[in-house]
């Protein structure tokens, strides 16, 4: 009998949780919300806040090596926003563990378990200054892409952490396109430096976004997201949009696409492009990218070392 | 929280506001181990660009919200124009026939910006 009463009341609370959606109405927190949800919640959330750390990583080798001051203090507090988007989001998934009793401390060392991936584009190397530019200016585009996407997301504490986000993301962009366009004007090497950077870059940029199928993977998370209006567009949309927005700028700074494919056909609205190595894709989240292992272990390293730090805040309580 | 830590962080909420004249607003949540270090995270986090008067943090221990089945009690039955403006609106032709203009909400307010010299 109580059963019957729970799985009805169970009923009950599901459907007003879909109406709630449906009316553009925002989930918090505390509320009821299905398993499924909470499930598909953290798993992007905590690999969104572990990337913008593991992200600040390429950019951070950069510091010692940038090319004046000004450009020094510029990206040094474009390090910083990244790792305090870190906090935003992992504090939005640290509620969301409440249930399961799990903190940041076990997304950190799920991260070195390689149980909690990071995401691919950080798995590359940063080989010149141009590559810090680009990375500002299209990595973070991307990125604008995906988040901006997501800022009606059904659930509260998510959307407001994006708003949150994408306002600084204002500056990113702004911060690489500075940077691209010094070098953009300057001499031809420095012509060549950007790309060169594109050149390398490119195939990261596209597999940004995701293959545009499961089938690639076995696995997406773009079905269930979707469905619980987190976000709403594909992988594949997302993709089509950055080149919609991007190529044109791209090509008006006279560098060129690496792909002699790529055009937009106007018959199907779509860009067609030549696909970038899946099978790398999938090497690398499985850990097994260009720099995987090697920001993985500074990662742990800095976690060990810092952990004074940790243990000194312990010291009073209140 | 790591090496069996697990309860010193607590969760604080962020409150700021950015002019002398403006309301506090809520900004986000932090975890810090007491006020003092909540302050200086808030700063942190939070604070880095835009103008910043005054920080609260809230400990959330002491934050008394409502759950969802509370929130019920917040929907309201739309038959209270009497209490707004919307039920006076009809004034606004009765002035227009003594030739005079509607103190609406926006006019009135904008008295505030009157100089007195």
């Amino acid at each position: 009998m109580s059963n019957v009463v729970a799985l009805d009341k169970e009923a009950e609370l599901m459907e007003s949780f879909i109406q709630r959606i449906e009316q553009g109405k925002k989930i918090e927190a505390d509320d009821w919300m299905p398993e499924e949800y909470r499930t598909v919640l953290i798993k992007l959330i905590s690999m969104h806040g572990i990337s913008e750390i593991m992200g600040a990583l390429p950019e951070k080798e950069w510091v010692p090596k940038a090319p004046s001051l000004y450009r020094k203090l510029g990206i040094m507090a474009k390090v910083q926003d990244e790792m305090g988007h870190g906090q935003l989001l992992l504090r939005v998934a640290e509620d969301l563990l409440k249930p399961y009793e799990k903190d940041r401390g076990d997304l950190m060392n799920d991260l070195f378990k390689g149980d909690l991936k990071f995401h691919n584009v950080f798995h590359m190397a940063t080989e010149t200054w141009g590559d810090a530019g680009l990375i500002g200016w299209l990595v973070d585009g991307a990125a604008i892409i995906t988040q901006t996407d997501m800022l009606g997301a059904s659930y509260g504490p998510y959307a407001r952490a994006l708003q949150r986000i994408c306002a600084e993301e204002v500056f990113h962009a702004q911060h690489g396109e500075a940077i691209i366009m010094a070098l953009a004007e300057g001499t031809e090497e420095q012509k060549e430096m950007v790309q060169d950077a594109l050149n390398r870059w490119w195939p990261a940029l596209l597999m940004f976004f995701g293959p545009a199928s499961k089938d690639t993977t076995g696995a997406s998370k773009q079905d269930a997201t979707i469905k619980y209006q987190i976000r709403t567009k594909t992988n594949e949309q997302l993709r089509q949009s950055f080149f919609t927005k991007y190529i044109p700028r791209i090509l008006s700074l006279g560098l060129t696409i690496p792909d002699s494919t790529i055009h937009f056909d106007e018959e199907q609205q779509t860009w067609i492009y030549q696909q970038p190595d899946w099978n790398e894709f999938k090497k690398i989240i499985k850990n097994q990218g260009p720099r995987s292992q090697a920001r993985l272990n500074l990662r742990r390293t800095s976690y060990e070392n810092n952990a004074w730090v940790r243990e000194a805040l312990s010291a009073r309580i209140n | 929280m790591v090496n069996g830590n697990s309860t010193f962080y607590q969760e604080f909420e962020v409150f700021s506001k950015r002019t002398p004249s403006s309301a506090f607003q809520h900004q986000f949540s932090l975890l810090a181990p007491n006020a003092e270090m909540a302050l200086v995270m808030a700063q942190e986090n939070f604070m880095r660009r835009e103008p910043v008067e005054d920080i609260w943090v809230v400990n959330r221990v002491n934050i008394r919200g409502l759950d969802q089945e509370e929130k019920q009690i917040l929907n309201r039955i739309d038959n209270k124009d009497y209490r707004n403006t919307k039920g006076y609106g009809y004034l606004k032709k009765k002035w227009r026939h003594y030739e005079q203009k509607m103190f609406d909400e926006q006019e009135i307010l904008s008295w505030g910006k009157e100089q007195g010299k």
